[in-house]
């Protein structure tokens, strides 16, 4: 299956994938409507993308009580279907990452579903941070990244040429 | 039948970026806008602004009918008595004054192309030298810059570069999909360098965060470049081949130390050091930007010429992964400057600033707003503007208020009212780029593409309609002997050998010649020596610095004690393009409103926290603004930022009309010395 891969070497925190993710949850660009968050930390100069990671074994479908949550036969992604949902936040509770939110007005939990096969937090991401991947390429495109951060601390303790 | 939702490709122009557009429509109505997958600059990815044309097009408050300004307030009228009376007052002002007293005038707000050159056109075809435009405050001082020292302004290679250096720019916000390239660079080694006296959102991801004082980078580029003489870290034969000036160059970089930078721009001189030794262990392969942040100067254009001369001292010019040398597309070009030369008739602003006529045939608008208000050196009594704003965006707002209010005739074509539309005497209603279909040519991909006409409203004319219509109600209708926009678009293609019909099945754009590397060091650089122009005989000969010696910044110059803060202005927010889209109300909900970033032993100085009021005062005037108190490494000490473009907080209240870069004519609107009161 294909998921978000994040990666916080590249994001530069502009919120462009908040603002196209809560605009398709709620037409409006209140980051709070996001089912991806990036915080960012100044002082570390950080930037942590996290979305849902639609685990293999996921524990907020184990923990439903209500079997709200299912994984989707196309997509592979893990969904909440909100008719069923509860609203008893279990899954907030389950999810190691805090990938679930709560929706006060509706009364139910949401997340992300992959937009049906083309996130549209992808579709934003300027700076290529985000990638819709098969999970299969995740290891290799760790790799890339780890390499550069090896080539760059060369570069800067080779000194001149 | 059943018919699926019909999706047409075209460009954005939400900002200057044109990244490729699918516009799905249902029932002819444009219902969603996604990424081009096919577009060779955003590859399908698209920044928040793009999908929120749909919001712009549709927008409850859009001008769709000529508006008439009445004792009784604003009168709708038809299309042809609008442009009938238009045409009549403008020949009236002609008769009177001279048709060098008419003045056009192009701004953003519709996203220029062809915009630009049909009204080049009008103005000289009418017989009037003065063209006025946004970019005698954006771009032009970077476009100077580079231009005098190189011939051109070339384009960096930013995903084969091995060290990228980013000079007051801050793609993310500014040119969004510019990061992905940036990104691709880092991907494979590449070390980021960003050189801004904030922490902008592309700073969050360098190596090194060069925090320098504004307009201190000229003393930084010439630190650097004294480093790489030190070091031995040149290139010897490119500068010997390809280069005049550089024994002035190492003579006056001398005194140029890392300590004496230290004490100019701030910067540590351990990280001066480090910078210079970052970028010469990548050069050739050192691609430099420079972003708007550098222009708005007293020095800005001898900054920039100091920063592009690295360039040529590392052997990155026209080389894979420094900065590249594009052709342009051979289209045919509308402007009238060859056939009907109007120089001497002194357009606004020739005189204090003979180099932006010369390489950019701009008229100065700030002069424009004296001469208005003097009738010095000549009357300058009307002006017809599409998509422009100065009563917000231009330096020192009330003059301009005042200025464009005592023409006799201002017309303002947009697509929304506005500060500007405000002293108007007719406001017409403008094309959006999903309205009108024109050519543009992506340089950096050496294609060009034809955007397409998705929508159409019946009162609003395109760019070329507009002034067609307008030069046949005044007698110069054989200037514009196309039948339409599309018949105009078939002649400017020609000499590229493509047909429209190509262009229409390839909206993701075609190339009109295989890009090359080498060529400039092969042929020579486009400029009057034909070498790279460390030092400048066409600038000594204008009485200017013949080489981009260092000016200090007034404010490290002789320091004002009683505006002891450093204002800057203008930086992007993502959202808003100068004073655009503050209308749209899913962009307010994330950036509700304006605000003066401050640092947090500042905010403490004063005693004032997040949302408390301050007033900020220049020699200019002053403006309230609630306070933003950003993380200590957000922003020096001193320092302040203010976004523009906000109707309920101008900055340009504060920002100076009345102090110029010497060579670009870019007036001072980034190193302001203010003062600030707790309000």
């Amino acid at each position: 299956m294909r998921i978000v891969a994040v990666d916080p070497d590249a994001c530069v925190a502009c919120r462009d994938c908040e603002y196209a993710c809560a605009f398709r949850q709620s037409g409006d660009f209140a980051r709070s409507a996001s089912h991806i968050r990036v915080n960012f930390y100044a002082d570390e100069r950080a930037c942590v993308p996290l979305t849902c990671m639609h685990c293999e074994d996921a524990w907020c479908l184990a923990v439903c009580p209500a079997a709200a949550i299912d994984r989707d036969p196309g997509t592979g992604a893990v969904t909440i279907d909100a008719t069923r949902c509860a609203g008893c936040k279990m899954c907030l509770l389950a999810c190691p990452y805090g990938n679930i939110h709560f929706n006060a007005e509706t009364g139910v939990s949401a997340k992300c579903d992959l937009c049906g096969g083309d996130p549209m937090c992808v579709r934003a991401c300027i700076s290529g941070a985000l990638r819709y991947v098969d999970a299969e390429e995740l290891a290799d495109l760790r790799r890339e990244v780890v390499d550069a951060s090896l080539k760059r601390l060369l570069r800067l303790s080779k000194g001149v040429r | 039948m059943q018919t699926g939702p019909e999706i047409r490709h075209s460009l954005c122009r939400m900002c200057d970026d044109r990244c490729g557009i699918d516009v799905h429509l249902e029932d002819g109505r444009i219902v969603d806008i996604l990424g081009n997958k096919d577009h060779p600059w955003n590859r399908g990815r698209l920044c928040a602004k793009a999908r929120a044309a749909v919001d712009m097009i549709y927008h409850p408050d859009r001008v769709l009918t000529p508006l008439k300004r009445t004792a009784d307030g604003w009168e709708q009228i038809p299309l042809d008595q609008a442009l009938d009376e238009i045409a009549g007052r403008l020949a009236d002002v002609r008769d009177r004054y001279g048709a060098r007293s008419i003045g056009v005038w192009k701004g953003e707000a519709i996203g220029f192309g062809q915009q630009e050159t049909v009204a080049r056109r009008f103005a000289h075809a009418l017989g009037s030298p003065n063209y006025l435009s946004n970019d005698s405050m954006c771009y032009v001082g970077r476009y100077m810059g580079f231009t005098l020292v190189d011939g051109a302004w070339p384009i960096p290679d930013l995903e084969n570069a091995r060290c990228i250096v980013l000079w007051g720019a801050n793609p993310p916000y500014a040119h969004p999909n510019m990061t992905q390239y940036i990104t691709a660079a880092r991907r494979k080694g590449a070390t980021l360098v960003v050189v801004d006296p904030r922490m902008s959102a592309i700073a969050r991801r360098a190596d090194i965060h060069a925090q320098v004082r504004p307009g201190t980078d000229g003393a930084l580029a010439w630190g650097l470049v004294r480093q790489f003489v030190e070091m031995d870290a040149y290139d010897k034969a490119f500068v010997e081949d390809h280069t005049i000036g550089f024994a002035k160059v190492v003579d006056y970089a001398r005194t140029f130390t890392p300590e004496m930078v230290e004490a100019e721009t701030g910067l540590p001189a351990a990280t001066v050091k480090a910078m210079a030794r970052m970028m010469a262990d990548a050069a050739p392969r050192m691609a430099a930007y420079v972003g708007n942040g550098l222009e708005h100067h007293e020095n800005g254009v001898g900054n920039i010429r100091a920063i592009a001369m690295i360039d040529g001292l590392l052997g990155a010019l026209d080389h894979e992964g420094g900065t590249l040398f594009k052709e342009p597309a051979p289209l045919r070009d509308l402007t009238l400057y060859d056939e009907m030369p109007l120089r001497h008739l002194s357009p606004l602003g020739t005189d204090r600033f003979p180099v932006l006529y010369d390489m950019r045939q701009e008229c100065h608008t700030m002069t424009a707003m004296e001469a208005i208000l003097s009738d010095e050196p000549y009357p300058l009594r009307a002006l017809v503007m599409t998509g422009a704003n100065p009563a917000s965006t231009n330096p020192n707002s009330p003059k301009v208020i005042e200025a464009l209010r005592s023409l006799d005739l201002l017309v303002v074509r947009d697509l929304f009212m506005t500060e500007t539309t405000a002293v108007a005497d007719y406001v017409l209603p403008a094309a959006s780029f999903l309205e009108r279909t024109e050519l543009h040519a992506h340089a950096k991909h050496q294609i060009v593409s034809l955007t397409d006409k998705v929508v159409s409203w019946p009162d609003v004319q395109g760019e070329y309609d507009f002034w067609h219509d307008l030069a046949v109600r005044l007698g110069i209708g054989e200037y514009f002997p196309w039948e339409d926009e599309t018949a105009l678009n078939r002649w400017l293609l020609e000499p590229t050998g493509l047909s429209l019909e190509t262009l229409e099945a390839h909206r993701e754009g075609v190339e009109y010649s295989p890009p090359r590397v080498g060529r400039r060091r092969q042929a020579g650089f486009d400029t009057p020596s034909g070498k790279v122009e460390f030092a400048s005989a066409y600038l000594k000969d204008l009485g200017y610095d013949e080489l981009p010696v260092y000016h200090r910044p007034a404010y490290r110059r002789e320091p004002d004690a009683a505006r002891p803060f450093v204002l800057m202005t203008g930086a992007r927010k993502l959202l808003y393009l100068h004073s655009r889209f503050r209308n749209i109300p899913r962009f307010r909900t994330a950036i509700p409103g304006p605000e003066v970033e401050m640092h947090p032993d500042d905010a403490a100085a004063l005693g004032v926290a997040d949302g408390d009021t301050v007033r900020v005062t220049s020699p200019i005037g002053a403006v309230d603004l609630p306070v933003k108190v950003v993380a200590e490494n957000e922003i020096l000490p001193g320092n302040l930022q203010v976004t523009h473009g906000w109707r309920e907080a101008n900055v340009n209240l504060v920002t100076h009309d009345d102090r110029f870069d010497p060579v670009s004519g870019f007036p001072l609107m980034k190193s302001i010395e203010v003062s600030v009161q707790k309000v």
